[in-house]
C-alpha cells in the first residue's frame, strides 16, 4: 500500500474578495489540505464588513495576523483574495517563498503590475493561475467542443453578457482605486478569458462606452456601472460585451453570464448559471431561485490543487490573466476617450 | 368617428409583390380596401392570393389608387414614392425609406412639396412586445434607461438576390438592423455617437453577415444592436433587454411563443417571418394606424396631430441616417459622431414649411 500523500499546505491570503468564504468552505474540512488564513488589511475595510480574525473564526479557519507569518508556514500554494490593487504585493511575496499562486481576477489593476507578477512567478518557478471559474463550466466545455470540432464553422463573432447586481458587502469593489475601475474591470475579464480560450486569438482592437446612470446617485459607487465593449479578434471575429451592473437589487439571483457565438454553421448560446428551480415563495411575494449548477469554484480549486500536486501548468494561467487585463485597460482608455478605437498588439 | 376609419371604397395601389407585399396585402384587405397591384414580378400571384387586380404599370396604378403602398426593393423607393406623391397620393413606404439618407430626405421633400402624407414602414414599433416596452419605459417603470440591448436575426435573405448586394440593400445594417436602430432611438432618445462592426463571409456557397452597432444617446444611455443574416437553417429571432436605474425589461421571441412544437424542420429556402407574440398581425396594426391618418386628412398631417401614426417620415429619415453612420463606421473602423436631435429639428422645420405651403 502506498501511503497517503502528505497534505498540501494552502494559505488563503486576505478576505477582501467575497469568494474567500467559498474557498475557505471548500478547503477547510479536507483531509488532504491544511489550511491557514491571513487578512492583515482587515483594518482598512469599512466598519461593519466582517474581516480578519473575526471572519476566520466565523468560518472556522486557522488564522494568523500577517502575510509574513502565513508565508513562514511555507504553504505549497496560496489563494490571493486581496483587493485588486493589492494583488501584486501579495503575489510577489508568495512567489518569493516558492508558493504556487491562484490569484483572484482581475490579475491586477495595472498592466505593468500583472507583467511583473507573471515574470516574478516564472523566475521563482511557481505556477500562477488566474481565478476564472466560468472556464470550468460544463456549458463552456460544450461550446468549446463545438467550436473545436468545426460544428460552428467559421466563427463570425458573438455577444457576451456579464450582468450582476452592484457588488454589495465589500465597499472596495466600487472604489476605482482598489478595484481598478467599476463594471469594466469587474466583468469584462470573464468573457475576455472565455473568448481567449475559445478563439485562441489576440484582440486587435477594443472600443468601449460607459456611463453611470445605474446607481448614479449613490456616493458609494464611484466608478462606471454600465458599459458596452466591442472587441475585434485577429481572425476577424467581432464581439460585443455588456458588462453592466444592471441586475436590480430585487432580482432573485446575483446575475449571470451568457455567451452567444455565431458561426457559419449556426449559433450556440451558453448560460452557465441558468440551472435553477424557480417559482414564488414567502406567501407568493418573492421570486425563488434555487440554483443547482456545478460549483465552479470547486472545479477550479480542484484543478489548481491537482496541478500543484503533479507539477502540471494550471490554466487559465497568468498569461491569460495579463492578456485579459490588457483588454480591460484598452476598454478603459477607449471609454475615457469617448469611444475612440484602441488598437492592440504590434 | 367615421373620418378615422378607412372608407370601404379605399383603393390601395401596391407597388411590389415580394415578401413584405405578402404581409401588407392581407392587412389592407382586412380593413376593407380594394387592392391594385403593379410589380415587375409576382403581381398576378399576389393579386390572386389576396383578391386584388393587376394593373399594367405605375401610371395606371396611380390613376386608380387612392393611396400607394411602396413595397419594392430599397433603391427604387424614391422614384416610386416621388411619383405617387407628385400624383397627389399619400404614401406608405417600406423601410428603409431610401438606400441613402439623400434619397430619404428627397422623399421627405417630395411629400412636403406635394403636401401629402408619407410614413415609413417601421413595423417593429407596432409589435406589441416593443410597443409595451416603450410605453413602460416612457412611464418610468425602469427609471432612467442606462444600457439597452437589441438583437434580431434569421437566415440570410437568399430568396431575392438584391438583399445580398450591399449597393442596393445596404446589407444587414440598413435592411434589418434599421428596425432596432429606430427602436433604440424611440426608447432611449436621440443619438450622439455610432460605432459599428460587420463581418461577412461566404462558406460553401452560403453568405453570412453578423453586425454590431453601439449607440450613445444624448441622455447618457448606451445601446447595443446586433443583426444576423445567418446560416440557412437559422430560426428568425428577436430579443431585447433594457436596463434602467429602477428596473429592467426583457423579451426573447425564442421564449415567448404561445405555441411550442417539436416537428420536423421546414425545408430550407423558404422565407421566414417573425410570428407575433400574441394577437393580431403587427402589419395590420401598422396599416390600420396609417390608414386612419390617410383618412383623417387629404394633406400633410403634423406629427402632433392625434391622427398621426406613431412613426413619422422624419423618424424614417433619421433611421436611415443612423444606419448610414453605422456603415461609415464599418468602413472606417472608427466611431462616427451624429446629432440626431439637431437633424430632427432641422427636418421638422421642413415639415412645418411643408404643411404651410
Amino acid at each position: 500500500m502506498t501511503p497517503a500523500p502528505a497534505p498540501l499546505r494552502v494559505a488563503i491570503l486576505s478576505f477582501a474578495h467575497v469568494h474567500a468564504a467559498s474557498y475557505v468552505a471548500l478547503l477547510r474540512d479536507r483531509p488532504d489540505i491544511e489550511l491557514l488564513t491571513a487578512d492583515p488589511d482587515a483594518a482598512t475595510a469599512p466598519a461593519g464588513e466582517l474581516r480578519g480574525a473575526a471572519f476566520a473564526a466565523e468560518h472556522g479557519a486557522a488564522y494568523v495576523d500577517t502575510y509574513a507569518e502565513a508565508l513562514a508556514w511555507r504553504p505549497d500554494a496560496v489563494v490571493v483574495c486581496s483587493e485588486n490593487s493589492r494583488h501584486r504585493d501579495v503575489v510577489l511575496a508568495a512567489a518569493a517563498t516558492g508558493a504556487h499562486v491562484l490569484c483572484e481576477k482581475p490579475l491586477a489593476t495595472r498592466v505593468e503590475d500583472a507583467e511583473e507578477m507573471v515574470a516574478a512567478c516564472a523566475a521563482a518557478g511557481v505556477r500562477l493561475m488566474t481565478a476564472y471559474p466560468v472556464r470550468f463550466s460544463p456549458e463552456f466545455g460544450t461550446l468549446r467542443g463545438l467550436v473545436a470540432s468545426g460544428a460552428l464553422g467559421t466563427v463570425l463573432g458573438g455577444t457576451g453578457t456579464n450582468n450582476g447586481k452592484v457588488p454589495a458587502g465589500r465597499a472596495w469593489f466600487t472604489d476605482p482605486e482598489l478595484a481598478g475601475g467599476g463594471a469594466l474591470a469587474d466583468h469584462v475579464v470573464h468573457l475576455a478569458d472565455l473568448l481567449d480560450a475559445l478563439l485562441g486569438e489576440e484582440p486587435v482592437a477594443v472600443r468601449a462606452v460607459s456611463n453611470r446612470v445605474l446607481y448614479g446617485g449613490d456616493p458609494q459607487v464611484r466608478a462606471e456601472t454600465g458599459a458596452l465593449v466591442s472587441i475585434t479578434y485577429a481572425g476577424g471575429a467581432e464581439v460585443v460585451v455588456d458588462c453592466s451592473w444592471s441586475v436590480p437589487d430585487g432580482a432573485p439571483t446575483w446575475g449571470g453570464l451568457t455567451l452567444q457565438v455565431v458561426g457559419t454553421g449556426g449559433t450556440v448560446e451558453i448560460d452557465p448559471f441558468a440551472a435553477h428551480v424557480g417559482g414564488l415563495v414567502a406567501q407568493g411575494t418573492r421570486q425563488a431561485w434555487l440554483g443547482f449548477g456545478e460549483n465552479l469554484d470547486a472545479l477550479m480549486l480542484e484543478h489548481f490543487l491537482g496541478c500543484v500536486r503533479t507539477g502540471e501548468t494550471p490554466g487559465p494561467d497568468g498569461q491569460v490573466g495579463l492578456r485579459t487585463l490588457r483588454v480591460v485597460a484598452a476598454a478603459q482608455r477607449s471609454a475615457a476617450e469617448g469611444g475612440a478605437v484602441v488598437r492592440l498588439g504590434a | 368617428m367615421t373620418a378615422a376609419e378607412p372608407s370601404p371604397a379605399l383603393t390601395v395601389g401596391l407597388v411590389g409583390a415580394g415578401g413584405i407585399a405578402r404581409a401588407h396585402a392581407p392587412a389592407w384587405r382586412a380593413l376593407g380596401a380594394d387592392l391594385v397591384v403593379h410589380s415587375t414580378d409576382g403581381a398576378a400571384e399576389l393579386a390572386a392570393a389576396h383578391g386584388g387586380r393587376v394593373v399594367a404599370g405605375l401610371d395606371e396604378l396611380l390613376d386608380v389608387a387612392d393611396v400607394v403602398d411602396v413595397v419594392t426593393p430599397t433603391p427604387t423607393h424614391l422614384e416610386v414614392a416621388s411619383a405617387a406623391l407628385a400624383a397627389g397620393r399619400h404614401v406608405l413606404c417600406e423601410k428603409p425609406l431610401g438606400r441613402t439618407s439623400r434619397d430619404a430626405v428627397a422623399m421627405l421633400d417630395a411629400a412636403r412639396a406635394a403636401d401629402r402624407q408619407l410614413y415609413p414602414g417601421h413595423v417593429v414599433r407596432f409589435f406589441p412586445e416593443y410597443a409595451l416596452m416603450r410605453q413602460a419605459v416612457r412611464s418610468g417603470e425602469i427609471g432612467v434607461p442606462a444600457v439597452l440591448r437589441f438583437a434580431r436575426g434569421g437566415m440570410f435573405p437568399a430568396w431575392s438576390p438584391w438583399f445580398a448586394d450591399d449597393a442596393q440593400s445596404g446589407g444587414v445594417v440598413l435592411d434589418l438592423m434599421i428596425h432596432d436602430l429606430d427602436l433604440a432611438r424611440w426608447v432611449a432618445g436621440e443619438v450622439t455617437s455610432v460605432h459599428a462592426t460587420r463581418r461577412s463571409l461566404e462558406e460553401d456557397g452560403a453568405p453570412h453577415t453578423l453586425a454590431h452597432v453601439v449607440l450613445t444617446h444624448a441622455d447618457g444611455a448606451i445601446s447595443h444592436v446586433r443583426g444576423l443574416w445567418g446560416a440557412p437553417h437559422t430560426t428568425f429571432r428577436t430579443s431585447f433587454h433594457v436596463a434602467g436605474d429602477a428596473g429592467t425589461l426583457r423579451f426573447d421571441s425564442a421564449e415567448a411563443a404561445g405555441v411550442r412544437s417539436d416537428l420536423p424542420p421546414v425545408p430550407a429556402g423558404g422565407q421566414d417571418r417573425p410570428a407575433p407574440a400574441a394577437g393580431e398581425s403587427p402589419y395590420l396594426t401598422e396599416i390600420r394606424e396609417v390608414a386612419r391618418a390617410f383618412a383623417a386628412s387629404p394633406t400633410w398631417l403634423a406629427p402632433d396631430d392625434p391622427h398621426h401614426p406613431r412613426v413619422s417620415a422624419v423618424d424614417g429619415v433619421i433611421a436611415v441616417e443612423i444606419a448610414e453612420a453605422a456603415l461609415a463606421s464599418v468602413a472606417s473602423g472608427e466611431s462616427v459622431a451624429l446629432d440626431t436631435a439637431a437633424r430632427a429639428r432641422a427636418l421638422a422645420d421642413l415639415e412645418t414649411t411643408g404643411s404651410r405651403a
